[in-house]
């Protein structure tokens, strides 16, 4: 492994990298972070499965300034945050790369550096352009 | 019109200015309860149940030490968004269910500058969320507009006549707090917090006070030459397929939304349908939210938003006046204060006395709209009855 990330919980395998999410054993419903019961149809009966790697913009915006502690940065430059459509889920993180998206266009997963709240250097997952 | 035993009235109200303020949190909600009781000539000792509610630190049952200590039962809420509607509820319920006559609620809030920070903790989220910047209400707000515009085909543009709009109301408002004019274009070119949405788009966290007076039953018509009937006061939480600040995932398929669950709810006890109301007021936390919630409660359909802005619809002329005081963009947004805010502006729209523009024609239905964290809505209808 060797690599530090910002909360293991999050991934299900990191080369190649993979979320991993909670999968409701009676709706099928798939949840992120994975949790130990279905908000969506109240079942307490989970399997932890890894996400999708790709998915589509689902939705988008740039954050053009620097969000309150406990977010750390080195210097702060605007970010994109998105919703991406998995197909069983759609997951909210960082858009790497630029800070103009389209909804509908292909992206994945990837790591990219961050910091723990203690300022701890760190990578955590986003996704990058297709293209 | 005498009144029915069980129907309840709001016989009074007042609200302090709202905005920036230096004293107490409790000078804002004894001085809006002091008014509320002059307002309808009565005084604390007449009181025979309370309810109260804000997002801040002190207790608002020990108002009683202020106002006197009368011995009545005072019940304290603490709901987000929801707070001024459910103590609302709870009042009215309180004169039904005890059989008593009058009841006090108020709100109030004095919040710090800047936007408010939420710890991952109390919502159940990891550190890792705070850690990565997403732990943001302002990007919450600007995913779930960007994702509507583009289903529904709306112009960005529109974001600027929502502004626009309310700061129109505000200017002639004596209470609002930003009473400054901004144009359709100001709005939209003004800094960019989260794409679409600009600095002038978004409400800020301040200080305000707002108490109403309900009265049960005949004596609502003694205290009161034209009291408002609180037909409906429904409260909803969120179901699967709702799209709620703080989401490291969202459910593909079916949207829902507290807020259509509580609006329907809403105009179905009070027997009304949406197309019957004729001033309003909807959660605007931001432009984006007000064009959401206007399709949600039923006040449009989903995609009109856009030629119902540029033809004027909801302005106080328009087929129905929205957020005539501004709203929360205007007026800032203190938590415990905002829906009775709401409630009061359109219960003087009804009793013809609005404290700015003036919805002309003697409308006679009214309705009201908070949404909030973590996925909660409550809605109210009020009537004016007789002439
Ligand atoms: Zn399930």
């Amino acid at each position: 492994m060797g690599i530090q990330v910002v909360d293991a919980s999050l991934f299900s395998s990191l080369d190649p990298v993979a979320l991993q999410g909670s999968a409701c054993v009676a709706c099928a419903a798939h949840v992120f972070p994975a949790q130990a019961t279905c908000p969506m149809c109240a079942g307490t009966e989970v399997s932890v499965v890894a996400l999708p790697t790709t998915g589509t913009v689902w939705s988008w915006t740039t954050q053009h300034h620097a969000p309150k502690p406990p977010f750390r940065t080195d210097e702060f430059a605007p970010f994109s945050i998105g919703y991406v459509d998995l197909g069983p889920v759609i997951v909210e993180g960082w858009l790497l790369g630029r800070i103009e998206w389209v909804i509908g266009e292909p992206v994945r997963l990837a790591l990219a550096k961050a910091w723990t709240q203690d300022g701890e250097p760190v990578f955590t997952y986003g996704f990058e352009s297709v293209a | 019109m005498s009144g029915a035993a069980n129907d309840v009235y709001l016989v009074g109200g007042s609200r302090t200015s709202f905005g920036r303020f230096e004293g107490d949190d409790q000078d804002l909600a004894e001085q809006a309860v002091r008014g509320a009781l002059g307002d309808c000539g009565l005084a604390w000792g007449d009181v025979e149940f309370a309810a109260g509610g804000t997002n801040g630190e002190t207790k608002p049952d020990n108002l009683v030490s202020r106002m006197g200590l009368t011995g009545i039962p005072f019940v304290t809420v603490k709901n987000g968004c929801a707070t001024g509607a459910v103590a609302l509820g709870t009042a009215r319920n309180g004169l039904i269910a005890e059989q008593r006559e009058i009841a006090c609620v108020v709100g109030y809030d004095n919040h710090a500058r800047g936007a408010f920070s939420a710890s991952p903790a109390r919502y159940g989220i990891g550190a890792w969320y705070g850690a990565t910047g997403m732990m943001v209400t302002t990007s919450y707000f600007a995913l779930k507009i960007q994702r509507y515009l583009h289903e529904h085909d709306i112009d960005p543009r529109t974001l600027g006549y929502v502004s626009a709009k309310a700061f129109d109301y505000a200017a002639s408002h004596p209470l609002a707090w930003r009473r400054t004019p901004v144009t359709i274009d100001e709005a939209l070119d003004s800094d960019m917090v989260n794409d679409p949405l600009t600095r002038l788009m978004f409400c800020s966290p301040d200080a305000g006070g707002v108490a109403l007076i309900l009265a049960r039953g005949p004596r609502a018509f003694d205290l009161c030459d034209k009291p408002i009937r609180l037909a409906a006061v429904e409260l909803r939480g969120r179901r699967p397929g709702s799209f709620e600040v703080f989401s490291p995932w969202l459910s593909p398929g079916v949207r829902t939304s507290p807020s259509v669950d509580a609006a329907a709810a809403a105009f179905h006890a009070a027997g009304v349908r949406p197309q019957d109301v004729q001033v309003a007021q909807v959660q605007d936390t931001e432009s984006g939210a007000e064009i959401i919630h206007l399709a949600e409660t039923g006040l449009c359909l989903a995609g009109e938003q856009a030629a119902g802005y540029l033809d004027g619809d909801y302005r106080v002329d328009g087929r129905i006046p929205v957020n005539t005081d501004g709203g929360c963009i205007a007026n800032g947004e203190p938590v415990g204060a905002s829906g009775l805010r709401q409630v009061h502006e359109v219960m003087t729209q009804l009793q013809g006395r609005a404290l700015g523009q003036q919805v002309p024609g003697d409308p006679s239905i009214g309705f009201t709209h908070v949404y909030g964290a973590p996925g909660i809505s409550a809605c109210t209808v009020l009537v004016a009855e007789g002439a």
